[in-house]
């Protein structure tokens, strides 16, 4: 929807294009071969499976979009509560013929080459670094907290008034909307590399005063529970 | 004969169709969804209250503002909580923005190539260059309401219980006042283009269901009008029965045993009279006629739909660019109840069913506008051998007719499974 919204620019940026397979807009069979194949959504059927490792094959290089390509989404919740089988049969009465695997980022299952992370995706930064993968490079998102792109734009730090805020373990290039608009950095972009994630929880916890439970439910929003635990010291 | 459509283009998600013709007839026509289950309604459980409106927010990009909403009105109708002005018509602004935006993509960059056979976008865009460049510029005022008051296009984060935690920028405000007005005469020329166009002839008589409200429009709140009665959204809740046939993923609805229609032409069917000037008087040259029983004319009812929104949002704009303005969130004594929200999203009516004890959530039912569809979208293409010279269209003929019906309902299957 992020890539619609871009407009004037996305009209400009199909001339520039031969476009393969986008359901979204056209109604054509598939082509063989992708220079560039974007993904977003999670894999989930087995069916989605299966067309991602056949786009896999096809394509020189794969990007995926968004938190759930990148991480999993906020359905991974599913499976750190346990429960998901119980929990399936409290909303669907027929269970059967419904896939409900493990969430899978995309990286988890075929090689990704670049992921633009966030939900929402940024805009600007998604037709930044696809013009950078047009013309030939892979881009690297510098690996700096939301908190450096929030004092730019905020006189008030969410935590030191005693809110809770994700912004120090969060990866910037999102221009930090999110405090910006009192609302806190939920991390939707995933956490950089080189983390400290327990003086994040204590910051937390002290700081904010949230509870265990709020801390956890905190850091599993968008699958990113998993990418926090690789991505410390 | 059996005809299979294995992947519909031009929907939000993933669906395929199957049916059989016999002797001229078609039978067992099914949409089948093909997502998996994400069970949205399962993780919010167990959560703080407000991740209602933030996890479902997630449930689809297209339309994420409703989803927030709808959340959000569930909370505030189990704290008994008001939301008070000019928090509200923020709110409603935001509710406009999001039926512009929503509308203007499905109108033009879904709708618009099955009337001229185009299979692909970029056909449509190099033959009517000039219409893109029209239904892009009404997107983004769509959006740039959106954005301006909930501080992003998409997962708006300015809401919360009681109203919006921060007020937009009152110059911001003043320009989406003039552009709002300057596009309006673009938005009639749009809908023009689709009042001209040649809909296919196919009649089946459905009750249509949507929120109506003695003041306006009905799009943000109000009862649900169906067969000539009015019913509180709990009342109507309690009358529907919400059912899963075998290996579905996504749930269908039925009113008294019966499918019904939700969305652009019920709004219409149901509300017309409280249409804004403009968008009345196109409604009135257009060929459309009361009670209307075609679902392809779903089309044409959003194109009339962004009209009204775009005078709506002029007429809210214009009041609230005068005053200061104040908003916050409310202070809530006890985060305990059942609440319903019901609110007008772009496909129909979207419903969140939830129940909190001390601000934890116990459970929510969601019920969405293509879930509430669905089944009469299956009605329609049971019958749909009535469609005006079936007999003389082809296989292929008759698959690209299908779809385009399929595609008027303008279904959200990412939302119909949740």
């Amino acid at each position: 929807m992020s890539i619609f919204d871009l407009g004037e620019r996305f009209l400009e940026f199909l001339t520039k294009v031969n476009v393969g397979d986008f359901r979204l807009a056209e109604d054509l069979p598939d082509v063989d071969k992708y220079d560039i194949a974007i993904v977003e959504g999670t894999p989930i059927t087995k069916q989605n499976v299966k067309r991602l490792k056949e786009v896999r094959k096809k394509s020189k290089i794969l990007v995926t979009i968004g938190a759930c390509a990148t991480m999993g989404g906020v359905q991974e919740i599913k499976d750190y509560r346990g429960d998901k089988k119980k929990l399936i049969r409290t909303i669907y009465p027929n269970i059967r013929g419904i896939d409900n695997p493990n969430i899978k980022s995309v990286k988890e299952i075929v090689k990704v080459d670049l992921e633009i992370p966030g939900c929402p995706i940024n805009k600007e930064e998604f037709f930044r670094l696809i013009n950078q993968v047009l013309k030939g490079t892979i881009p690297e998102i510098p690996q700096n907290p939301v908190c450096d792109e929030c004092i730019r734009r905020n006189k008030n730090c969410l935590i030191l008034l005693g809110k809770p805020c994700l912004g120090a373990i969060s990866l910037a290039g999102c221009g930090a909307p999110c405090p910006a608009a009192g609302f806190l950095c939920d991390g939707c972009r995933g956490p950089r590399k080189g983390i400290n994630l327990e003086a994040m929880k204590s910051a937390l916890k002290i700081k904010a005063r949230l509870s265990e439970d709020e801390i956890k439910n905190l850091l599993e929003r968008f699958g990113k529970l998993n990418e926090l635990y690789a991505n410390k010291n | 004969m059996r005809i299979r459509i294995d992947h519909i283009a031009k929907i939000e998600g993933h669906a395929s169709f199957t049916a059989d013709i016999v002797r001229g007839d078609i039978k067992a026509a099914k949409i089948k969804i093909e997502e998996g289950a994400r069970l949205f309604e399962g993780i919010m459980r167990d959560r703080k209250d407000v991740e209602i409106a933030e996890l479902g927010s997630r449930i689809c990009g297209v339309c994420s503002v409703v989803h927030t909403f709808a959340g959000f009105k569930a909370l505030e109708d189990a704290y008994r909580i008001k939301v008070e002005e000019p928090a509200l018509s923020l709110r409603k602004l935001m509710m406009l923005g999001q039926l512009i935006n929503s509308h203007s993509l499905h109108l033009f960059f879904f709708s618009l190539s099955d009337f001229f056979g185009f299979k692909s976008d970029l056909e449509l865009i190099n033959a009517y260059p000039e219409k893109t460049h029209d239904a892009i510029k009404i997107r983004d005022v769509g959006n740039k309401i959106v954005e301006i008051i909930g501080g992003r296009t998409v997962h708006p984060l300015t809401p919360c219980i009681g109203g919006l935690r921060q007020a937009p920028d009152s110059e911001k405000l003043k320009k989406l006042f003039d552009d709002c007005r300057n596009i309006l005469p673009l938005s009639i020329k749009l809908a023009e283009l689709f009042a001209n166009l040649n809909y296919p002839d196919f009649i089946r008589k459905t009750h249509f269901v949507s929120l109506t409200s003695y003041s306006e429009y009905a799009i943000y709140g109000g009862k649900l009008k169906v067969n000539g009665m009015e019913l509180e959204p709990k009342e109507f809740l309690s009358r529907i029965k919400e059912f899963q046939a075998k290996d579905k993923v996504a749930k269908r609805t039925h009113f008294e045993d019966k499918s019904y229609m939700v969305g652009a032409l019920a709004r219409l069917n149901n509300n017309r009279d409280r249409l804004n000037l403009e968008a009345g008087k196109l409604l009135e040259k257009s060929r459309l006629r009361f009670p209307c029983y075609n679902p392809f004319y779903n089309i044409l009812a959003q194109a009339i739909e962004i009209i009204h929104c775009l005078e709506e949002s002029i007429k809210i704009l214009e009041k609230i660019i005068t005053q200061p303005i104040k908003v916050g969130e409310a202070s809530i004594a006890e985060r305990n109840g059942q609440g319903v929200g019901a609110i007008e999203a772009p496909r129909g009516t979207l419903f969140y069913d939830i129940k909190v004890k001390n601000g934890i959530t116990e459970s929510v039912n969601i019920i969405t506008p293509t879930a509430q569809n669905l089944a009469n979208l299956e009605d329609d293409l049971e019958e749909f051998e009535k469609l005006g010279g079936f007999k003389d269209l082809n296989q292929k003929e008759r698959e690209d007719k299908i779809k385009m019906l399929i595609r008027a309902y303008d279904p959200c299957v990412t939302c119909s499974v949740h």
